[in-house]
């Protein structure tokens, strides 16, 4: 088993470039199946989701063929299966992007329910009410979620709820379908907008994401394609909380900052100096922080994502803050361990009380989650003492060799085998 | 007026709405090549941006992603809009 042992009282300071963006990687290359011409895909992250992704790839058929440091081609032409490996599905979330593109190709999949981080509550009904207006019949049996249409038709959709996972899957099934779909109620998340500039690059007619109203007008056949990744705004928003928090300075480069409004306001407001360039964003810390009040929402709101990191930062300030998570509501696992490390923080339904200005003390404390497991190499940072955090595996499916990218920031951090 | 009379009086020259529609026309030539050289409709994308605001539209090819956001969306939107109608009432006549 592996951990990462880290020293408290350390202040990041330094320049870090940005991987591509997980959420929008881990729809765009299920998306590839949608051709059977091969598409090359750049600016990808290595972490285990993406492997994974590849994995599953591989055993549909598909021939994976590593371009470049982070590029990758994908020749789907002898692709012959629409099951996906239950072994690896069960292990992530994102797998459930196979669904929509399965279902474009094959007019059919089989693939069981979706792993993934325990966040509370995250049904697939909307993905299944989008699926089921196209058309497709869904049936879920023995953990087997089956879906089969005879012909893919474009419709109407509206979703009862903003869904990123159900809008992308939705546009998936959608780009090879019959006629016009519209996703009214649409999320506007930036990596949608990336799944569809793969998709129109690779000859589809998607038009009218970055805005609440989705329309597809189906083709029939997609071609060849190369997409660049866009930049992933979570670990840019990460390392730029962990400035912050420890009072150093980072400039985080080859990120777009405007994905990253509703942080740079956040941490502004708590008493931070950020300076905004064409594609880089430089925190300096402030000694004394003001407490806040933060909801998170989809975006442009501020992103459940760094929900965790924001409570660690906020637990530095000089005050009561409040923070509120309005999009996955159990998503407070992180809480219990950053208790341990000294944080006094008190949850009322969705909404957190985080006490400031206590010092916290390095733990052994246990990642439960992805963003969670990068909330709590903050709170090391900021402890005095030592932390030894287990768990590495969950941060590892979405941070890339993470204590490396802390090291470039001038921070004393090392993995260690048990 | 003879016309060399009047350029004996004092003109007004408005010399920044024409360096704005220069730098929209050199933005939008520059982005547009990007967008097409590395495989997209650049309709559709520029389209995409000018609706949405997302800069993920444009493509970080050939620094086009930051290009773009030399200008705001409406000065970009106005040169559009101004040659599109010129150069359609143009025809007309």
């Amino acid at each position: 088993m592996e951990y990462l042992l880290l020293k408290g009282k350390q202040q990041i300071n330094g320049t870090i470039k940005v991987n591509g963006a997980k959420n929008a990687a881990v729809a765009i290359l299920p998306a590839a199946l949608l051709t059977r011409e091969t598409v090359e895909v750049d600016n990808l992250p290595k972490i285990t989701d993406i492997d994974k992704i590849i994995q599953i790839l591989k055993s549909l058929g598909a021939v994976v063929t590593c371009t470049g440091k982070r590029s990758i081609s994908i020749d789907s032409s002898g692709v012959n299966s629409f099951c996906p490996p239950p072994s690896i599905v069960n292990k992530f979330r994102a797998s459930y992007y196979f669904m929509g593109s399965l279902l474009g190709r094959f007019g059919q999949v089989e693939i069981p329910m979706p792993g993934g981080c325990n966040l509370g509550p995250r049904p697939i009904d909307q993905h299944v009410k989008g699926f089921t207006a196209l058309g497709a019949e869904v049936e879920l049996k023995h953990g087997i979620v089956k879906i089969k249409a005879k012909k893919l038709i474009g419709t109407h959709i509206y979703l009862d709820v903003v869904s990123v996972g159900a809008t992308i899957n939705i546009m998936l099934a959608a780009a090879r379908a019959e006629g016009k779909t519209v996703i009214e109620n649409a999320a506007r998340e930036p990596e949608i907008v990336d799944v569809a500039n793969f998709l129109n690059a690779m000859g589809a007619q998607v038009v009218g994401t970055g805005t609440d109203v989705i329309k597809i007008q189906g083709v029939q056949e997609l071609g060849r394609a190369e997409h660049s990744v866009i930049p992933d705004r979570i670990e840019a928003g990460t390392f730029m909380i962990a400035a912050a928090a420890t009072r150093g300075e980072a400039l985080v480069a080859d990120v777009i900052p405007k994905h990253l409004d509703s942080v740079i306001a956040k941490l502004r407001e708590v008493g931070n100096e950020v300076e905004v360039g064409p594609d880089w964003v430089r925190v300096k810390g402030n000694s004394r922080l003001s407490p806040a009040d933060v909801k998170t929402f989809p975006y442009p709101g501020f992103p459940t994502d760094l929900q965790a990191p924001m409570i660690v930062l906020l637990t530095q300030a000089d005050g009561t803050s409040f923070v509120t998570e309005n999009v996955f509501e159990e998503r407070f696992n992180h809480l219990c361990e950053l208790r341990k490390m000294g944080a006094k923080i008190k949850l009322g339904g969705r909404t957190a009380i985080i006490e400031g200005g206590h010092e916290l003390s390095g733990a052994p404390v246990k990642a439960l989650d992805l963003r969670g497991g990068a909330a709590f190499i903050i709170a090391g940072l900021i402890s005095k003492g030592e932390t030894r955090l287990e768990g590495v595996e969950h941060i590892d499916r979405g941070y890339e060799k993470i204590e490396e990218r802390f090291k470039l920031l001038g921070v004393n951090i090392e993995r260690r085998q048990q | 007026m003879a016309e060399g009379n009047r350029f004996n009086h004092t003109m007004k020259f408005n010399v920044k709405a024409e360096e704005e529609a220069n730098e929209a026309r050199l933005v939008l030539k520059e982005v547009y090549e990007a967008l097409k050289e590395k495989g997209y409709n650049p309709i559709n994308q520029l389209v995409g941006y000018l609706l949405s605001g997302d800069p993920a539209f444009i493509t970080s090819y050939k620094n086009a992603r930051s290009t773009i956001r030399k200008l705001e969306r409406d000065e970009l939107l106005e040169e559009m809009v101004r040659v599109y109608l010129i150069s359609e009432l143009e025809k007309e006549r």
